[in-house]
């Protein structure tokens, strides 16, 4: 009931002026709600006020994190021309073209009298790269690595079979002849081998540098060895000259004595 | 609405052509200035510019506009330090506050034009709104938030006094 419109009022009501608004008033508004609709899209195009450090910052971070990925790559990565072209050594085994293990990985296996003494534990430049890039290098590595286990073996029995003649030496010679004199002996040589073990494994093949002891514990050389040998016979202390002639023989069984030195060593 | 909001500005032009006349006959008739009302126009179409993100199709646009303009003109009012809403202590027609106006105005245009201009606020609102802008008592109820009855109190007693000031005539 209370929706119907008076006819009377209504009547009246249009009578009454026409109001509208002036056309500089429609464009005003207009034109707002043009603006309006432009804006909505601006930040997609240029971010404006204080949101536009954002952009500059997340670029920097970027590039940042992107520049510390690449020098953290490159270290990781082994330096393919150092590989390639190891520095020279002044060995002449160099001469021949080819990298071969050094003389001192040899020595045990071919002793000869004019050799030069084997420099037990040389750092080989080779060994000390941690991921060779070439396959030959790598082969060179591993056999260089094998021989290296053998020197070591041959090592450890020579410290060995010393430990346990010093170890003698140094016992009374009643002490040596009673029955607790042999389960002695065994323990030091276990001892030596489990201490040689360990060095073996420090000493890891192909990867960490000589440990400083091991190469303290490294075989005597020959002309010194028979030299010692040679000046307890001149002392007159025959037993111990005969064992370390014995453990000497053992250790170069094909070592050719010159007969002054024979003579000095066998007291004969 | 919605494809304004969406981003389409003509759509804007076909809803400002739609309302704009009415509006601005609801607004300046509401006030007693034209500038204040061409600036309260203004302003509504700008509020309309600025929320129509939040609009929602739960109503009709017009009851949406028309919320907007009152709450605008309610502002107005109490800026002004007008009384909004007093039906109890109201007069009826016939009552008038100056009889010399009766006295003088022959014609029954110009007295309807001096009853809506002394209608209280609240009652020549929800008269325009029904006369000017074609919303039912429902409608007036929701653009002016109150529920109907006052709604339709308000349109009753509108009415009674602009037929009373036609008919002193």
């Amino acid at each position: 009931m209370a929706d119907e419109r008076d006819p009377k009022l209504s009547q009246h009501y249009r009578s009454l002026e026409a109001l509208e608004p002036s056309r500089e008033l429609d464009q005003q508004i207009l034109a707002a709600a043009h603006r309006a609709t432009d804006r909505a899209h601006a930040p997609l195009v240029a971010p404006s006020g204080r949101h536009r450090w954002y952009y500059s910052l997340a670029a920097a971070a970027v590039l940042v994190f992107a520049v510390a990925l690449t020098m953290h790559i490159e270290r990781q990565q082994p330096d393919p021309e150092a590989v390639r072209a190891p520095p020279a050594p002044a060995s002449k085994a160099e001469t021949r073209g080819v990298i071969t293990p050094k003389p001192a990985d040899e020595a045990p296996a071919k002793p000869a009298p004019e050799a030069p003494p084997p420099p037990a534990f040389t750092p080989d430049p080779q060994s000390q790269r941690p991921a060779p890039a070439s396959r030959v290098l790598e082969q060179e590595a591993a056999r260089s690595a094998s021989d290296r286990a053998a020197a070591e073996q041959a090592r450890a029995d020579e410290m060995l079979a010393r430990r346990a003649a010093s170890e003698q030496r140094a016992a009374p010679a009643a002490a040596r002849a009673a029955p607790s004199a042999a389960p002695a002996q065994a323990d030091a040589q276990v001892r030596a081998r489990r201490e040689v073990g360990a060095a073996q494994q420090y000493a890891a093949p192909a990867a960490a540098p000589p440990a400083p002891a091991v190469a303290l514990a490294a075989p005597e050389k020959p002309e010194r060895w028979l030299e010692r040998i040679a000046e307890l016979r001149s002392r007159g202390r025959h037993e111990e000259a005969d064992k370390a002639l014995a453990e000497f023989r053992r250790m170069y069984p094909d070592y050719k004595l010159s007969e002054v030195m024979r003579e000095r060593v066998e007291g004969r | 609405m919605l494809a304004y909001r969406n981003g389409d500005a003509a759509a804007f032009e076909t809803l400002y052509a739609r309302h704009r006349a009415r509006l601005y006959g609801f607004v300046l008739r509401s006030v007693k200035s034209r500038a204040i009302g061409e600036e309260l126009f203004q302003e509504i179409w700008l509020r309309v510019i600025e929320a129509r993100m939040r609009y929602t199709p739960q109503a009709r646009f017009t009851t949406w506009l028309y919320t907007i303009a009152h709450n605008h003109l309610v502002d107005h009012w109490r800026k002004r330090g007008l009384t909004l809403v007093s039906l109890e202590g109201d007069e009826m027609p016939g009552a008038s506050p100056d009889p010399a106006d009766h006295a003088e105005a022959r014609e029954s245009l110009a007295r309807f034009a001096a009853a809506l201009e002394a209608l209280p606020p609240l009652q020549r609102e929800a008269f325009l709104l029904h006369e000017e802008s074609g919303l039912n008592v429902a409608e007036i109820a929701a653009a002016t938030r109150t529920n109907e009855e006052a709604a339709k109190s308000r349109l009753r007693y509108a009415t009674a006094k602009l037929k009373a000031a036609i008919s002193d005539g």
